[in-house]
Parts: C-alpha cells; sequence; structure tokens
C-alpha cells in the first residue's frame, strides 16, 4: 500500500512547488544573458592562482571532511574542476588533501583529467592526490603538516569543517599568502572568517560552480534558487503574521 | 600514461550511469516522503540499499590505504628530508593494523576461535599501550592546540579597523564579560545584553545563512540529479 508518512506530506508539496519554480525561473532565465553579482573571492582565483605559478610554489586544496554525499563535499569538488584547470593552464601543482577515501578517487580523477585536458599530463603526479586520515584531529595534524613542509602559495579549505577548521586555517596563514575558504557549517564560519582572505559564505559555495563555469543554464539555475528563497521567506512571513493574530491554522497546515 | 576512468568510460556507457545515478536519487528522495509496504517493503529496501552502499564504499579504504603507502614509501626510497616521518608513519600504521586486528576490542577474532587465546593475551597489552598511551594523547594534544589557534585569531579579529569589525569587537566582548562569572555578579544587567545580542542579531543572521544553504542545497542536488539530461 502507497501512503504518504504523515507529517511529511506539505514538505513534499513544497519541496515540488520549489522546484517547478527553480526549473521554470531557469528555463526562462537562461534565454538571456544574466550576471550573478560579484563574489570576490570566486574572482581571485585565476589572480592567486597566476601569483603561485610566479612564485614557483603549490597549490593547497582540501575538500574537508566530508564523504561523496554530502552536498559541501559535492559543491568543493565542483570547484576543484575549475582550480585543476587554472592550476594546469599555469603550469602549478596542486595538492590534494583528502580525509574521506571515496572523496580521494573521485579527487584523483579530476585533477588527473583537468592535466589531461590542459594537455600538461607530464605534470600530473599520483602524490599530488593524497589521502591523510578519517580521523578528525589525525587529519588536521596531517593537513598542517603538508602546509608546514609544501608551503603552498594558495590554500583552498571547501567542503564540510568542523573543530579542525581553525587549526588548519591558523597553519596555513603562517606559511601561504593567500588563503579562500567555504563551509556550509555556520559554526566554523567566524573562524574562517578570521583566518581566510576570502570566504564562501554558505550558500555562495554552491553558486560557485556556476559562477566559475559562466555556463548560461547554470547562472538561470542561481536565479531560481534566488525565486525559490523569496518563497520561503513568504512563507515564513505569513507564518509568522498569522501566528501573531492567533491563526494556527496555516502554521499547521506546513506541518501536515 | 593510462587513461583515467572518465575516458574509459564514456558515449553511452556515461549516459547509462548518470541514468543510474538519477534513478537511484530519486528514488532515495521519493521514499522520504512516501511509505510503501505493499507488495515489497519499499522502506526496508532503500534502508537495506544503504548498507549495500556503505560495504561497497569501504572497498575504497583500501585504496587509501594504498595511497598512503606509495607516498611514503617513495618518501623513503628517494630519501627525502620527510623520510623519517614517512617511517614512523608507515611502521605505525601498519603494526596498530596489525595489533588491533589480534587484540583490539573490535579483533576479528574476538572468541578466540582460531588464534590462541594466549596469544590475543599477549598482545592485549601492545594494542592498550599503542591506543591508549600513544594515540590518545597525541590526538588530544592536536585538539588542545586549537586553544592557542582561537587565541591568535581572535586577536586578529578583534581590531577595530573599520564599522563592521568595531561591532565584532564590540559584541564579542560583551559576550566575554557576559560569559565570566565574576563580572556576571558584578554587573548582572550584561545578562540580559549577551543573551539579547546571541538571541536575536545573532540567530537572525544564522537562520539568514541556513535558509540560502537549504535552497541551495535543494537546487544544487536537484541539478546533480538532473546532470545526466544535460550531458547526455
Amino acid at each position: 500500500m502507497i501512503a504518504l508518512i504523515d507529517g511529511r506530506i506539505a514538505q513534499a508539496f513544497l519541496l515540488i512547488l520549489i522546484l517547478v519554480v527553480v526549473s521554470l525561473v531557469t528555463r526562462l532565465g537562461s534565454r538571456r544573458t544574466l550576471t550573478p553579482r560579484k563574489l570576490a573571492g570566486l574572482d581571485t582565483f585565476d589572480d592567486a592562482i597566476k601569483s603561485a605559478a610566479q612564485m614557483k610554489r603549490p597549490v593547497f586544496f582540501c575538500p574537508g571532511l566530508g564523504d561523496v554525499g554530502s552536498s559541501d563535499t559535492l559543491a568543493a569538488l565542483a570547484v576543484l574542476k575549475q582550480v585543476a584547470r587554472l592550476c594546469a593552464e599555469n603550469n602549478v601543482p596542486i595538492i590534494v588533501g583528502n580525509a574521506d577515501f571515496n572523496v580521494q578517487q573521485v579527487t584523483e580523477e579530476i585533477v588527473e583529467k583537468a592535466y589531461k585536458d590542459a594537455g600538461k599530463a607530464q605534470l600530473y603526479s599520483p602524490e599530488m592526490v593524497r589521502y591523510i586520515s578519517g580521523r578528525q584531529f589525525a587529519f588536521a595534524a596531517g593537513i598542517m603538516g603538508i602546509l608546514a613542509r609544501e608551503r603552498p602559495a594558495v590554500n583552498i579549505f571547501l567542503g564540510e569543517y568542523t573543530a579542525e577548521a581553525l587549526s588548519i586555517s591558523e597553519a596555513g596563514r603562517a606559511v601561504s599568502p593567500i588563503q579562500f575558504a567555504g563551509t556550509s557549517n555556520t559554526d566554523q564560519l567566524p573562524f574562517f572568517v578570521a583566518t581566510c582572505d576570502y570566504v564562501l559564505l554558505g550558500e555562495e559555495m554552491y553558486a560557485a560552480e556556476a559562477y566559475l563555469d559562466k555556463n548560461p543554464e547554470k547562472v538561470a539555475a542561481l536565479l531560481g534558487q534566488d525565486v525559490g528563497k523569496f518563497i520561503a521567506v513568504l512563507l515564513i512571513l505569513i507564518s509568522a503574521l498569522t501566528l501573531t493574530f492567533g491563526v494556527e491554522a496555516f502554521y499547521d497546515l506546513l506541518f501536515m | 600514461m593510462s587513461k583515467s576512468l572518465s575516458e574509459r568510460i564514456s558515449g553511452p556507457w556515461q549516459f547509462l550511469m548518470q541514468l543510474i545515478i538519477f534513478l537511484v536519487g530519486f528514488f532515495y528522495a521519493i521514499i522520504f516522503y512516501v511509505s510503501v509496504d505493499e507488495p515489497v517493503d519499499v522502506n526496508q529496501l532503500a534502508r537495506d540499499g544503504v548498507i549495500y552502499f556503505s560495504i561497497i564504499g569501504l572497498v575504497a579504504f583500501a585504496l587509501g590505504a594504498i595511497n598512503l603507502t606509495r607516498i611514503h614509501w617513495r618518501n623513503i626510497s628517494n630519501k627525502r628530508p620527510t623520510r623519517p616521518y614517512s617511517i614512523v608513519l608507515l611502521v605505525g600504521m601498519y603494526s596498530m593494523f596489525v595489533f588491533g586486528a589480534i587484540a583490539s576490542p573490535f579483533r576479528l577474532d574476538p572468541s578466540a576461535s582460531v588464534l590462541p587465546a594466549g596469544f590475543i593475551q599477549t598482545f592485549i597489552p601492545v594494542w592498550e599501550f599503542a591506543y591508549y598511551k600513544m594515540f590518545v594523547p597525541v590526538y588530544a594534544m592536536v585538539f588542545a592546540l586549537l586553544g592557542f589557534y582561537i587565541a591568535s585569531a581572535a586577536y586578529r579579529a578583534f581590531r577595530a579597523k573599520t564599522v563592521d569589525s568595531t561591532i565584532m569587537l564590540v559584541s564579542g566582548i560583551l559576550i566575554i564579560l557576559g560569559m565570566a562569572p565574576a563580572v556576571e555578579l558584578a554587573v548582572p544587567q550584561l545578562d540580559l545584553i549577551r543573551d539579547w545580542i546571541l538571541n536575536y542579531p545573532n540567530t537572525a543572521g544564522q537562520r539568514g545563512i541556513l535558509l540560502g544553504l537549504s535552497l541551495g542545497i535543494i537546487a544544487f542536488s536537484f541539478d546533480r540529479l538532473i546532470a545526466f539530461k544535460r550531458r547526455g
């Protein structure tokens, strides 16, 4: 027997509504040339990697502690594609430090492909993509060691981070002139803001791929997300107002 | 150089793989909202699927260990300056693997049905020493470093250079003072200020980020699911 699960019915309808709106707006938006708002951190990727080439120092990328199922990790991997491409084009070695063995396989594939696509297969070495440890602070110690020994010119920490965020970004700050970071963990964002030059706050990380790729369809999807956000804000406002005036029907409907 | 995975899987195979990813992803999205118990308990099937995926994923653990071994073995064989660290890492990793398999509380032969009980008993103090006397203190030490990093990061962040950083500095000082028991006793009103900062501006800011984040995740996941449509 098929039945909708209680308490998730409204969520299901809301999700469908948001997805329909997101895809409609994306389809309409992709017919026009849209320009996303400036994200300073992403605009400086190119220059930062060029400066790494001038300094003859590597670029370090860390996709965090998350596994391949984490949306933060997926967003980080999407950015890694662009970063590895820029590194290959500028003859800069990239070092990737992983905490998850599945992410390790994916990052190896991304980096190898980027160097091959740029016609720089001879620059790629399997030692560029390293598995560190799945243990949080063993991973942090491993990353801190790589940063101290390799002295990268640019550090990019994107993905799922918890308490190790500050240790590694502060260690990176001591050796590298420029650092980028981004995570959805709001508890760790202040630490990244204090230690990194550019920080992608929450959803900006998910927009990074579209921003760097400049694919019109992906840029239009960002507009779709914003419309979805307006719907959510509207629902919150209606709920708050109706509850203030003692009407609970709308609020209850959302938890049906 | 050998072909990478994406070069080996291309054309119709790539489309097929992306279609499978879409169908499995869509199945798990639907099963969160819908319960199907007849003729097959689909929800149980989904739970079983997660276990199978975890088992398949764990195979990659060996690949992680191989990667570590390969990198550090090259450090040793090429006599690089980091050779001593690599020796410590490899000896530590493989000896802990052996000691753990024989003598940890989660050992491979818990009832001593294959290995003699005396043999296991001999290794238990070795494993306990390596784990509780070496690994745990070193792990705690790396965690403890965080205290010093917080101090240096806070010093850098709390400098009144701009309006934003001045607001951060003032609110940070009020929260720190509000948390200190002695100050709390001397100026009880600080409690109210601290709670107001934490419950209103701080919560509002965090919820704003979380709201955008949730929608970002939905749109991003949807984009990953339908990737086959665009690329195929």
